[in-house]
């Protein structure tokens, strides 16, 4: 009698393993194929979008050490259609597999379309979508997005969310490119009191790059020789309203992201001028970020004031004066080097914001709420408009932990 | 009653309690509190507690005069027999108009985040058959499996939570006051509803060893759960800020949307399955407090043998908004208004009938004797 009770269970529970099937939702990893990345182009159509698909293989790359498949590990399309999210359906047309769009890691929009009214709608479709997750990232292409995915050809990382994924986290830890996921964008755009940066990308070098000073480039500008591939993820472009306004250079986005607490940057490399020379040498330094800014508002007087503290830490790497930074008044002049460096690269920026993009790029509004009791006080504020009259200081609080391996440099 | 009844211990009854309130943190109840307060939303939980307390304490007053009776049967003692049957239907009623809504919507999520293309109806009456089997089972079995699940629920929850914190602004509580202070109250008192659950579980008294446990455990569940959902909502406000207002589930959404590292993204299956598990127990505990009820009401002395009826009704009736947005903002939002001051009214009406009636003083010559 208990032999059959055991069997009984057991049959039960053969039964159960066929419901993990998922019934109407059953999927197979041979079936799908991945959207990684998403083109949104103006189209000569009324109405209509072009959409450049770019699909991952999943079959490439996943093997363990070789003897995967030799088919190709991409494939890209480009069509007009409506909106990106019936797209999926034309798209069966061409490609053999079902579409999702569960992995969309980045979605890619040509500058022309970003600057124009459309855009807003368009990628608010994204919320209606439920595959597509919000830590996507939103990123501005200088050519169309659909040339875009055609030229990008990496050559060391043919997987594309590989590539993806990786070009993005190091952008974002080296602050050149700003952490522009769809749900901060969607945030920003509800929020509608500050500006939002979407990446800048090209996959076309300029003819002819002007050489500048360290990282004052927008992507594209970078003047790289050698077997490698043109894509360039530097730089952002600003966004109002879900409109696209101006551009920010790879040095202001840094700006911006050593400013951003809700930025996760690592360490970002950077270059100060030398005090102790006159030739316009430059050092390069490693700023770390390990604590949160403390800003202090002033909205009850008639112009709004505002003091940013930001604590870094800084590493000296490099010495091009050789001078020895074992003195201690040597470490002094260093140290007020970097602090009006610093100060005056800032309040020139937020000066900037203040007259070119009538905005500030990043939640500094946040921290002007605690200053109000309720909702209401708060819209009767304005933050806009008291934040293109607002007085900003910045003060640099430095903390320099390292002077280099060696403190005493050659003599010359 | 059955003569050996198997008693519930006070663990058990505390997993049910916080398995049943506290899972109201992950579905669509933050979305329905925010509409109204907007950021300072997270104090609703809080301040519904404190008003809340007084007639739940109250109650428990009352309930210890008659000790080891369940609620049904001190209304009917206090309020005679047809007035009390008729506020025990009352009862009945309400909470099967919320359970029924209640599992519409999670039928709802769980097609809306997981199950894109299978028929709602499918998922829908998969959830309650999976429930009746469990309600069948009898309280002590579902408060074995409360306990078991309890700890894995809890602890995901605050994982969860405490991922989400990473990508989030505090700043975002701010202004504190919301849309001021009256409306916050205002909205608390109607909110009642959070913990209509625990008017309920005085139902379960019989089963319970003694009725000091039984408040033991109560005030235990009440104020961790009260604080659990408070907590889930700030960082649901921190993590989304004004954003949150065009959500439907946001525990859903925030699920989605933090990864652990950079090389676990798409996490949100682990949560998934402990949030599943934790429904099931929400529901099977709701439908065996509804049996409960209705068997007492219309004397059904075995009236397990009517889960399985019961819950084909509510399944019907679950079934009748044609879309997830209409259960959610006209049908759930009706009952979320409505019984917990419903239920907060008829705790104070019993106590005054008890002190009218002279209960307590009775109570209190019994001691003295």
């Amino acid at each position: 009698m208990k032999k059959t009770g055991t069997v009984c269970n057991l049959l039960m529970f053969l039964f159960i393993v066929c419901l993990l099937t998922g019934c109407w939702d059953k999927e197979e990893l041979e079936d799908k194929a991945y959207v990684i990345g998403l083109g949104i182009d103006h189209s000569n159509h009324k109405g209509q979008i072009k959409v450049t698909l770019l699909l991952a293989n999943p079959e490439v790359g996943s093997m363990q050490g070789g003897g995967g498949s030799t088919e190709k590990p991409r494939e890209i399309i480009t069509f007009d259609a409506n909106d990106f999210i019936a797209a999926k359906g034309t798209a069966n047309a061409i490609i053999s597999r079902n579409i999702s769009y569960e992995l969309l890691k980045i979605i890619v929009v040509s500058e022309e379309y970003a600057k124009g009214s459309g855009f807003l709608t368009t990628v608010s479709d994204v919320q209606k979508d439920k595959e597509i997750r919000l830590d996507g990232h939103l990123a501005v292409s200088k050519e169309n997005a659909s040339e875009f995915f055609l030229k990008n050809r990496p050559k060391m990382e043919t997987r594309p969310h590989k590539y993806f994924q990786y070009m993005i986290n190091h952008g974002i830890e080296n602050g050149l490119i700003p952490d522009s996921t769809l749900f901060r964008f969607f945030n920003t755009t509800y929020r509608e009191t500050e500006l939002y940066l979407a990446m800048y990308v090209s996959a076309e070098k300029n003819k002819h790059p002007k050489v500048q000073r360290e990282d004052e480039y927008m992507a594209g500008q970078v003047n790289a020789t050698g077997e490698l591939d043109d894509t360039q993820f530097m730089g952002a472009a600003v966004f109002r309203n879900g409109v696209m306004i101006g551009k920010l250079n790879g040095q202001e986005t840094r700006i911006v992201n050593i400013l951003d607490d809700t930025t996760n940057i690592k360490d970002i490399l950077i270059d100060l001028p030398d005090p102790f020379s006159n030739k316009k040498k430059q050092i390069s330094a490693r700023i770390l970020k390990t604590k949160s800014n403390k800003v202090k508002m002033n909205v009850k007087s008639a112009r709004l004031k505002i003091d940013i503290t930001v604590p870094l830490k800084i590493e000296i790497m490099s010495n091009p004066s050789m001078v020895d930074f074992a003195e201690k008044k040597n470490q002094h002049i260093v140290k007020r080097q970097i602090i009006n460096h610093l100060k005056k690269v800032n309040e020139k920026f937020f000066k900037k914001t203040q007259t070119k993009l009538k905005g500030v790029p990043y939640p500094l509004s946040m921290y002007a709420r605690r200053y109000f009791g309720t909702i209401q006080e708060y819209k009767k504020f304005n933050w806009r408009k008291s934040y293109v009259n607002a007085d900003i200081r910045v003060h640099p609080n430095i903390q320099i932990i390292d002077y280099g391996k060696q403190t005493k440099s050659l003599k010359r | 009653m059955k003569q050996q009844l198997g008693k519930l211990g006070l663990r058990e009854y505390i997993s049910i309690a916080i398995l049943m309130v506290g899972a109201k943190a992950t579905e669509d109840t933050p979305i329905h509190l925010f509409s109204k307060v907007q950021n300072a939303s997270w104090m609703i939980p809080i301040l519904s507690a404190g008003i809340f307390f007084i007639p739940l304490f109250l109650l428990l007053k009352t309930m210890t005069l008659f000790q080891d009776k369940d609620l049904f049967s001190v209304i009917q003692k206090l309020l005679g027999k047809y007035l009390g049957f008729m506020v025990c239907l009352l009862i009945f009623l309400i909470s099967s108009y919320a359970i029924s809504f209640d599992t519409r919507s999670y039928a709802n999520i769980i097609r809306t985040f997981y199950f894109t293309t299978t028929p709602n109806l499918i998922i829908y009456a998969l959830l309650m058959v999976v429930c009746t089997y469990g309600a069948r089972k009898g309280i002590q079995h579902i408060g074995s499996v409360a306990y078991l699940v309890i700890y894995l629920s809890v602890f995901s929850l605050w994982f969860a939570l405490v991922l989400c914190t990473q990508k989030s602004t505090f700043q975002a509580i701010f202004p504190i006051w919301g849309p001021g202070k009256l409306e916050i109250l205002k909205q608390s008192s109607q909110k009642l509803t959070l913990f209509a659950d625990f008017f309920l579980f005085t139902m379960l008294i019989p089963f319970l060893t003694s009725i000091k446990q039984y408040k033991k455990g109560t005030w235990f569940a009440f104020v961790y759960v009260s604080l659990q959902i408070s907590v889930a909502i700030l960082i649901y406000i921190c993590l989304f800020d004004v954003g949150m207002d065009g959500l439907a589930y946001p525990f859903h959404t925030a699920i989605r949307f933090i990864s652990i590292g950079s090389f676990l993204p798409n996490v949100e299956i682990i949560f998934f399955v402990t949030w599943l598990m934790s429904a099931f127990i929400r529901f099977t505990a709701f439908l065996y407090l509804n049996s409960l009820m209705f068997g007492h009401l219309f004397k059904i002395k075995d009236f397990e043998y009517v889960i399985p009826s019961l819950a084909t009704i509510y399944l019907l009736i679950g079934s009748i908004p044609e879309a997830a947005v209409n259960a959610s903002t006209e049908f759930k939002a009706l009952s979320l208004n409505i019984s917990g001051p419903a239920f907060a009214a008829i705790s104070i009406i019993l106590w005054l009938a008890a002190l009218l009636k002279g209960e307590f003083k009775r109570e209190k010559n019994r001691n003295s004797m």
